[in-house]
């Protein structure tokens, strides 16, 4: 363990009640190294796939059965798949739907019909910002809280992400991170994110660390000199990564000390790591987002990590206009790049070791403004993975209305599912003990126990 | 040895003694920062302010700012310092240098230059081809620095990028839209939302261009973007503000208000169905009243009655929005965060908003009544003392200010910096391309699990600050300062004369890129300019080039204060 992963783990192991009073430190944190060498095959992640913009759900999971797509079609008949288009892409999940209720999903998410179908995709439906349990006349009388800021993009997604509103100060990625960074050689190498900075990926210790689609970026080539100076290039690191009284250039020197101080360890991984012979599409910001993720994945060990939450992202979402031309471009993106990453981890040896899901700011309207949809609140996303216990759906189909029981008019969802549930399952899955999960989702804790979990992996 | 280095002057202390007469009286309340007014200025190992020119006195009354407090200043106020812009600061000082600059005609407009260099042709009609080079020549070479610097802070709240608008010759629709920011950026801000709000781009951007009235047979109803985000991003955000920029509890409007202002933003047309040429572009769009709402419009406890025409629905809206007491804090807290500094006390912003509420004779939303306002107040002239003070620069800023300080140009006229967004080998950011109507970054944004998120405080161009990036604008920068992008390169033949004396040297440097540096990187800097010998092969320009990019990698430099 480097030094910030032994001081995480110390201090997260006090957090979760693991280090026992009567037993030394030392002892107890070489007991816990021999178990690390002893499961380094012990790995996992989480990748969550942020759809920016706010998905519109009706045409990404849609009403198939005739009575549904009818509803449906009739709600949003200008902006409507047609029914004949969705045949091939209609599902059959594991046990019907009651009622006979069917969807089918976009056709351009066509990829993802044989993982349907192979159990390793399942779809949450109405999932969305909740702050509690919220029926429609909570929601119109205003008597229970609800998560500020409806409808409002950059808000809706950090809380999403974060629990709060725009200004969060950390994410339940990264409070995943916070309680099992420890297990990593590298701490730093816990939350990755391969577009930007997203709130989702910060902890309360633990940091977010960014890479490009080609990995970390090398400083001038990891030239030794500058301008034929090697002062000149001490110098250049110097300044650089210099600690400083200023918060702000302290906070930038050390985001470059970051990046400076993992890129030649993490590079030279990736350079050593074998080719993915899994073709991934190309002219497709998400495919080439987690194509590093893979080959991460596939260094992982190399580089000490048995836990790592990582964020991909793709835009344009905001589908106000020319959704019937737009949103099938985005979605056969989508579809084609979870696909390709599917078959990576299939091809790393790592299916069921790797759960990703879908997130985005909000679901969108039903009804239509002609050739668009407008903000809207819950969403259907997916999961997938071969711990997936998919062909199936979870939740209930919403009722397909203009201000019908499971909407607050033009067909925008009330959520039925909290995020919080969603996330919850997620981080179960993937290692945080019960105990810990109101920490990482504190608005948890509104909720009924037994329906944390929402059993999809 | 230069000139400069021989001159020694009165030193910063004799300079500042009398600064806050050049300020308001208002100044006197803010002990913590005027107390340290005198500090910061010069610093030592930097070179001495050059000897004012001969020409020209002062009035007496004018107290002139050091080369130091100049630099800084313009840093405030343009997109990049050049010699002949900071010798103007420190010899009419700073109130006539503004004077000047809101006095000065705009010139050549994107739109004019677009069509002279040859891009209105039928083979740009599907492609953005001009954009990328009309957007950089504006801002490095247009002597309007402040009307640069405030349009761009402008473009920063009013947000289109190019990218999100689907028109044919869409670098022509962009084009005039800066325009419309730059025309404006000294004007009223009610007038400017008018003409925001008309712009093709716009309609473009937030999909009201085409807008319909609700449509019984289909069940459709009017697009809402562009009443959720003139409302919530360009002109009262989400809940109610006090007139110095803090929140209050309650929400400024509901889901029913967005509802009810976007039945307002139908029938938006362009005004001409001829698209042999990009002209209609640039005219105000036009409003189709078979497509129109007829029904009332309520929003913010507004009604306008039904069988209101468009642009009279228009223009009661814009009415109605434009006086919500919001509006004063909301936008002068961005514009204090886009030109000054990222924390601005509420106080400050109080008194901006004020000026925003009444310019002095009685007008509302006078932006040159602002923007005078935000950078002659004591919170951007004294000194700064606390330690989290000023802002991040754009990397945009960092590019402008390089090619500014150092006379770039382009010969050819072709400016080929092109479009800089990539984050892996570029700046992160290019002028024009925002990702989206949030900008490259948001106001309000906390750089997470920071100690700046745990003080309370904001950072909003950190959301682009990560660790591919940080690095990426090193390595371009590198490349930039020695090599040029095409023809567009510098002009080292001023600063190459001081190229053999380092501290010299180095001094130069800072002051030209805003005097941010302490002695110890000075020293620093100028050790690595001294490994190497200028009777090397290049090895005067070597030495330029190594005290440039190790300033514009420092963390001094990068935090604007």
């Amino acid at each position: 363990m480097t030094d910030q992963s032994r001081r995480a783990f110390l201090r997260d192991s006090a957090a979760l009640g693991l280090v026992g009073s009567a037993t030394p430190f030392v002892m107890n944190l070489a007991a816990i190294g021999e178990a690390a060498a002893a499961t380094a095959t012990d790995y996992k992640a989480l990748v969550c796939i942020f759809l920016y913009g706010g998905n519109d759900y009706a045409n990404t999971v849609t009403p198939y059965d005739q009575a549904s797509y009818d509803q449906y079609a009739r709600l949003r008949s200008t902006i409507a798949h047609s029914r004949d288009s969705l045949a091939a892409t209609a599902l059959t999940p594991q046990n019907p739907l009651p009622g006979g209720g069917q969807f089918a999903l976009a056709p351009g998410l066509a990829p993802l019909v044989p993982l349907f179908d192979a159990g390793r995709l399942a779809i949450a439906l109405n999932v969305g910002t909740l702050v509690q349990p919220t029926s429609k006349s909570n929601y119109i009388s205003r008597s229970v809280p609800l998560p500020p800021k409806l409808f409002s993009h950059n808000d809706q997604q950090s809380f999403w992400q974060a629990s709060n509103p725009e200004g969060a100060s950390s994410g339940w990625g990264g409070r995943i991170g916070d309680l099992l960074q420890s297990a990593n050689g590298a701490a730093t190498l816990t939350c990755i994110n391969a577009s930007g900075n997203a709130v989702f990926m910060s902890g309360r210790s633990a940091v977010q660390y960014s890479v490009t689609s080609n990995g970390p970026v090398p400083l001038l080539n990891n030239s030794t000199t500058l301008f034929g100076s090697t002062l000149g290039m001490s110098t250049l690191r110097m300044l650089m990564t210099q600690q400083r009284d200023h918060m702000l250039e302290a906070e930038h020197s050390r985001v470059t000390k970051r990046s400076l101080d993992l890129q030649a360890q993490v590079s030279a991984a990736l350079a050593a790591a074998p080719a993915l012979t899994t073709a991934f599409p190309t002219g497709n910001t998400l495919a080439d987002q987690l194509r590093i993720v893979a080959r991460l994945i596939s260094v992982s060990q190399e580089l000490g990590a048995r836990r790592q939450v990582f964020f991909v992202s793709m835009g344009g979402f905001d589908n106000h206009d020319s959704i019937l031309t737009t949103h099938p471009t985005l979605l056969t993106r989508v579809g084609a790049a979870m696909r390709a990453f599917h078959d990576a981890t299939v091809e790393l040896g790592v299916m069921d070791r790797v759960t990703s899901f879908t997130a985005s700011d909000f679901g969108r309207t039903l009804t239509s403004n002609a050739n668009g949809s407008d903000h809207g609140w819950g969403s259907h996303h997916f999961v997938m993975g071969g711990a997936v216990r998919g062909r199936a759906f979870y939740g209930t189909p919403p009722v397909l209305a203009d201000n019908g029981p499971d909407d607050v008019g033009q067909g925008r969802l009330l959520p039925a599912l909290s995020v919080d549930q969603y996330g919850a399952t997620l981080a179960s899955w993937f290692g945080v003990p019960a105990g810990s999960l109101t920490t990482v989702l504190p608005n948890l804790a509104n909720y009924n126990p037994s329906t944390w979990n929402l059993g999809f992996v | 040895m230069t000139e400069e280095a021989a001159g020694r002057l009165p030193s910063d202390q004799d300079e500042c003694e009398p600064a806050d007469t050049a300020f308001d009286g208002a100044a006197l309340a803010g002990a913590s920062f005027f107390l340290a007014s005198c500090g910061g200025g010069g610093g030592s190992g930097s070179p001495p302010p050059a000897p004012p020119p001969s020409s020209a006195p002062p009035p007496p009354s004018v107290v002139l700012p050091t080369r130091q407090q100049a630099a800084r200043f313009l840093s405030q106020a343009t997109m990049g310092a050049s010699r002949a812009d900071l010798d103007q600061v420190a010899s009419v000082g700073f109130e006539a240098w503004l004077d000047a600059q809101f006095n000065m005609a705009r010139q050549t407009s994107h739109w004019d230059w677009l069509v002279s260099a040859g891009y209105a042709t039928t083979a740009t009609i599907n492609s953005q081809a001009g954009f990328d080079p009309v957007m950089w020549r504006q801002l490095i070479a247009s002597p309007d620095q402040l009307r640069q610097r405030v349009g761009m802070a402008l473009l920063d709240l009013l947000v289109v990028g190019i990218d999100g608008v689907n028109a044919p010759w869409r670098q022509f629709a962009v084009a005039a839209y800066v325009d419309v920011l730059m025309d404006n950026a000294f004007g009223n801000f009610r007038a400017l939302l008018q003409q925001v709000s008309t712009s093709p781009a716009m309609g473009y951007y937030l999909t009201f261009l085409g807008n319909r009235k609700a449509n019984p047979a289909t069940g459709a109803v009017p697009d809402e973007n562009y009443a959720r985000e003139l409302m919530q991003l360009f002109t009262i955000g989400l809940v109610r503000l006090n007139p110095d920029g803090s929140a209050q509890a309650a929400e400024t409007y509901t889901q029913a208000d967005i509802t009810g202002l976007a039945r307002v933003f139908t029938g938006f047309v362009l005004d001409s169905s001829d698209n042999s040429t990009p002209d209609r572009l640039r005219r105000p769009m036009a409003i189709n009243g078979a497509q129109h709402e007829t029904g009332s419009k309520t929003f913010l406890g507004t009604t306008i009655s039904a069988g209101t025409s468009g642009a009279d629905s228009l223009k009661l809206a814009l009415d109605a929005i434009f006086a919500h007491p919001n509006v004063a804090p909301f936008v002068s807290k961005q514009l204090i965060q886009r030109l000054v500094t990222s924390n601005p006390s509420p106080a400050y912003v109080g008194r901006i908003s004020a000026v925003f509420e009444n310019n002095g004779t009685g007008v509302r939303g006078d932006l040159r009544a602002v923007v005078r306002a935000i950078l002659l107040d004591f919170e951007a002239r004294s000194d700064p003392v606390t330690p989290s003070y000023g802002k991040l620069r754009p990397p945009i800023q960092r590019l402008t200010a390089w090619a500014r300080a150092f006379n770039a140009s382009s010969p050819s006229n072709s400016w080929s910096i092109g479009d800089t967004s990539s984050t892996a080998n570029r700046l992160g950011q290019s002028p024009g391309r925002s990702p989206s109507v949030f900008n490259f970054f948001r106001p309000g944004y906390r750089p997470p699990n920071t100690p700046i998120a745990t003080a309370g405080l904001v950072a909003p161009e950190f959301q682009i600050a990560n660790e591919p990036s940080v690095i990426a604008y090193v390595n371009y920068m590198q490349a930039l300062v020695a090599n040029g992008a095409g023809d567009f390169r510098a002009d080292y033949t001023d600063i190459l004369t001081r190229a053999g004396d380092s501290a010299v040297l180095v001094g130069e440097v800072d002051l030209l890129l805003g005097a941010q540096l302490s002695a110890a990187t000075k020293t620093s800097i100028a050790a690595a300019v001294d490994s190497i010998a200028i009777t090397v092969a290049n090895g005067s320009l070597s030495r330029v080039y190594t005290a440039i990019v190790l300033t514009l990698a420092s963390p001094e430099y990068l935090i604007q204060k």
